[in-house]
């Protein structure tokens, strides 16, 4: 506490800055609990996407690596709950944690030949991979139901407690994303974080280091796997239903969309990123369809106009701070 | 003692060897220069050594042990820290952070530790950050810790690559031109770290065209033209030696140097 | 012991595929050599030039040749406005490769939808370009549509050689793909050359897209796997060497053939991808060209 009086005060906006997201975060989140109706689903939207896209970010943000293909884990763990927890009447809880082991298992198998490729060839694989995933929900109707899905997914709870209610999904997929933003931040300050950042600066110097390069892509590539299964599995007991189309490359531009928005490779943009997009009037008014016309478009801009998303408005408000202090 | 043993090392590309059977012996005390025209194969004896690029024949040794074709992250391991000719730091991190990475070989918090960060993995990352900070004093840079290594000027990335290497704790130091891009007083500077690197007991060895670095500096200098060793002794010696002044096109350059 | 002549029958199938394959696959190299850009857009190409054909048949009623024509037209426009709109700007902003990577998928996934907006989700397919009974040799069935595919291959691949060895601009292009910065200070226009390889690949795109619609059906998303295999196709043949890249598309097509052959009907598209996977991990270092 003496710490902080005594900080001076560019400091001082530089903390608040940093703690600004979180802090509107959770006043939104509360802001939803109190409004209720459209906008509770509107936030639990964002906050599932915000976990797929801090895995997304985990890869390539911190790692500098390319993935199109995350939205297969999110398919094979999402399938896993639906099929587990509908078809054969498991626990959501245990038909989760099926699902995130399976999709661990194949981002292992996957993974290992997968990210020996670089560049064009990485982004080609990946895409291949994704598309796999969609085509195989599609066509595997005996398990899937291909196009129909599956309906009557049951809500996620343990022995009998389920959350039935909009607004407990709504606090519980909160704690869950601040959960999952808080281990990222933490993986991204750390002796792993730090070799991750490596290999996207620069991967001959980082084996100069010692840095078992190979090890340390497979490793982000299978905790980004993780958080797009967790994300999955949670959507599909949430919303109650999966199809191919939940999973497709609908889930990939999206993603990208709120990667790029909230700002890649910093530890809030995707939580941001995620919120901001679920939030845009589009999003509830129009039709899929149109979203997606939307989003590519936004991408787009985004990439020519706004490399770094809101990062870089934090950024110049940081700078600011700092001018400010050497004056 | 002999640091690194270089037994009939070569390397060709397709029709070209860039590399011609050098044979050598680094000793464990003090500086050895690496020093010949361009494409005299320097580059690519360093990038053999450190396992970037694998050797068409010949051995190399480390303190006795055949580390021959084993990939760089292996040879990192054993105490073998590089640098490059176009300075590779990692841009996208502070000047301290590229240090702290550094460290990596010296550490093992993994993902667990990451995560719930026990009381170990605690002190082992203030232990980095005090010894990245010690080393950033060491070269020159303790107030840039925060800096982006992108945005320090070329002189000062030079230095920051030299102290991400020494946080490593390197037993053999490999600079492949660490003076080029600086000017003089930035070179006499680093001449001063070198030489200190070396009274702390690290081998160094360099490749160096800047020549007053060379004879300041080192205590081996080994000559390279066309891929083949030509000389190798006390600077002055190498200096005098006609087969170097030849080596030189019009020779005055290295004898006035 | 299989059938001989049912080998030989999915060899054929195998080869016709692989044509468009080659095609799509030359269209990659064509924009790469002019500028070290993968352009994740291909499939788009493709895909329009089916649906374009197809909806001036339909809609406007124009016989198949002269709509054929007026889609590989428009989508060769197309290709310029997406280098004009998407490539360019990040092209000189020397956005990363990865930016470019996503921009031009960003691309795909805009004229996807765009496509779904205007034509629907319903599958379309034109008729046979000529309508006869297959051609029946040693009790292979031989298709007019295989035979269309294979000339129309041909004819292009001639004229694509007589283009880059004997035009200004063909020559032009070539010289962009050996050494940008040096065929710009020769004066090449080195920012109208990718306009041009946009035009030229698109159009190469929407040829396949013609060609293969009528054996098959098209929509809205059948792109991107088509994107993939001709990306494949463009490394087997060693990436930045059209011919190769043609002569890999063949090679692609029949293993493709030969996977599905072996696995269920329904899961085709399956096959195919896993086969291209394959293709990605194994290829063989040493016909590989530069790309990174």
């Amino acid at each position: 506490m003496t710490n902080l009086r005594i900080t001076t005060s560019p400091d001082r906006v530089r903390a608040l800055l940093r703690l600004l997201p979180g802090a509107i975060g959770i006043a939104l989140v509360a802001y939803a609990l109190l409004a209720g109706g459209y906008l509770i689903s509107v936030v639990s939207f964002g906050l599932i996407y915000a976990i797929f896209v801090t895995g997304l970010n985990l890869f390539m943000g911190y790692t500098g690596q390319v993935s199109f293909g995350q939205n297969a884990f999110a398919a094979i763990s999402g399938y896993a709950s639906a099929i587990l927890t509908a078809t054969y009447g498991w626990e959501p809880l245990l038909a989760t944690a099926t699902g995130l082991a399976g999709a661990l298992a194949v981002a292992l198998v996957v993974g290992y030949p997968t990210l020996r490729l670089k560049g064009h060839y990485l982004a080609m694989a990946t895409l291949a991979i994704g598309l796999i995933a969609y085509e195989v929900a599609v066509q595997w109707q005996s398990v899937t139901q291909g196009y129909m899905g599956i309906s009557g997914v049951p809500p996620l709870g343990i022995a009998g407690f389920e959350i039935t209610s909009e607004r407990g999904n709504l606090l519980f997929l909160a704690a869950i994303a601040a959960l999952g933003v808080t281990a990222a931040a933490l993986i991204r300050h750390s002796r792993v974080g730090r070799a991750m950042a490596a290999i996207a600066g620069s991967e001959d110097a980082a084996r100069a280091l010692g840095i078992d390069v190979a090890r340390y892509k497979l490793l982000a590539f299978l905790i980004a796997a993780v958080y797009a299964a967790l994300a999955g599995s949670l959507f599909v007991h949430v919303v109650g239903f999966v199809s191919p189309e939940v999973f497709g490359l609908h889930m990939v531009n999206l993603a990208f969309t709120m990667l790029y928005v909230g700002g890649i490779g910093t530890v809030m943009g995707p939580l941001v990123g995620a919120v901001v997009i679920m939030l845009l009037p589009e999003t509830f008014r129009a039709f899929k369809d149109y979203q997606d016309l939307a989003y590519g478009a936004a991408l787009i801009l985004l990439l020519i106009y706004a490399p770094r998303g809101l990062a870089s408005l934090a950024d110049l408000l940081r700078r600011r701070a700092g001018e400010g202090r050497r004056a | 003692m002999i640091r690194l043993r270089l037994e009939g090392l070569t390397r060709r590309f397709g029709g070209l060897v860039a590399v011609d059977s050098v044979t050598l012996d680094v000793a464990a005390e003090g500086v050895t220069a690496v020093i010949g025209p361009n494409g005299a194969g320097k580059t690519t004896l360093f990038n053999m050594i450190s396992g970037f690029v694998p050797p068409s024949a010949g051995r190399v040794l480390f303190e006795g042990e055949d580390i021959t074709g084993r990939p760089p992250e292996r040879i990192a391991a054993r105490g073998l820290i590089r640098t490059f000719q176009l300075v590779q730091l990692f841009q996208n991190l502070s000047a301290l952070e590229n240090v702290a990475v550094g460290r990596h070989l010296h550490t093992r918090g993994g993902l667990w530790a990451a995560l719930a960060r026990p009381g170990w993995a605690r002190r082992e990352e203030a232990e980095v950050d005090r010894r990245a900070r010690d080393l950033l004093a060491f070269v020159g840079l303790g107030d840039r810790a925060e800096t982006s290594a992108a945005v320090l000027p070329y002189g000062q990335q030079r230095l920051l690559e030299i102290a991400r290497a020494l946080a490593a704790e390197p037993k053999l130091l490999m600079l492949d031109e660490p003076a080029a891009g600086l000017n003089a007083a930035e070179t006499r500077a680093l001449s001063e770290i070198i030489r200190r690197i070396a009274e702390r007991g690290t081998t160094v060895l360099l490749i160096e065209h800047d020549m007053p670095l060379v004879m300041t500096t080192a205590d081996t200098v080994v000559v390279l033209d066309f891929g083949r060793k030509i000389a190798e002794g006390a600077p002055a010696a190498v200096r005098a030696d006609p087969a170097v002044i030849e080596a030189y096109l019009g020779g005055a350059e290295a004898a006035h140097a | 012991m299989p059938d001989p002549a049912y080998v030989a029958q999915i060899l054929v199938s195998g080869l016709g595929v692989g044509c468009i394959y080659g095609l799509i696959g030359i269209g990659f190299c064509v924009i790469y050599n002019a500028s070290g850009i993968v352009n994740f857009a291909q499939g788009a190409f493709v895909m329009l030039g089916g649906m374009i054909t197809h909806a001036l048949v339909q809609r406007m009623g124009l016989p198949l040749l002269p709509a054929a024509v007026g889609a590989i037209l428009l989508v060769a426009a197309l290709g310029i406005v997406v280098e004009r709109v998407v490539v360019r700007p990040l092209w000189v902003r020397n956005a990363t490769m990865f930016a470019m990577i996503l921009a031009t998928l960003a691309a795909q996934i805009v004229i996807e939808r765009a496509t779904l907006i205007l034509f629907g989700d319903q599958p379309k397919t034109l008729p046979a370009f000529t309508d006869l009974p297959p051609l029946r040799i040693a009790g292979v069935a031989i298709s007019f549509q295989f035979l269309w595919i294979v000339g129309a291959s041909a004819a292009i691949i001639l004229g694509l050689a007589a283009f880059f060895a004997r035009t200004r601009t063909g020559k032009a292009m070539r010289a962009c793909a050996i050494n940008r910065e040096a065929a710009a200070l020769q004066g090449i226009p080195v920012g109208t050359m990718l306009a041009l390889s946009f035009a030229l690949s698109a159009a190469l795109g929407a040829v396949a897209g013609i060609l293969i619609t009528p054996t098959q059906y098209t929509a809205f998303n059948v792109g991107l796997p088509f994107a993939i295999s001709g990306f494949i196709a463009a490394i087997v043949g060693g990436f930045g060497r059209p011919f190769g890249a043609f002569l890999g598309g063949l090679a692609l097509g029949v293993a493709q053939a030969v996977a599905v052959f072996a696995l269920d009907a329904g899961f085709k598209n399956i096959a195919a991808l896993s086969v291209l996977l394959v293709f990605l991990f194994l290829r063989p270092q040493g016909i590989l060209g530069a790309a990174k």
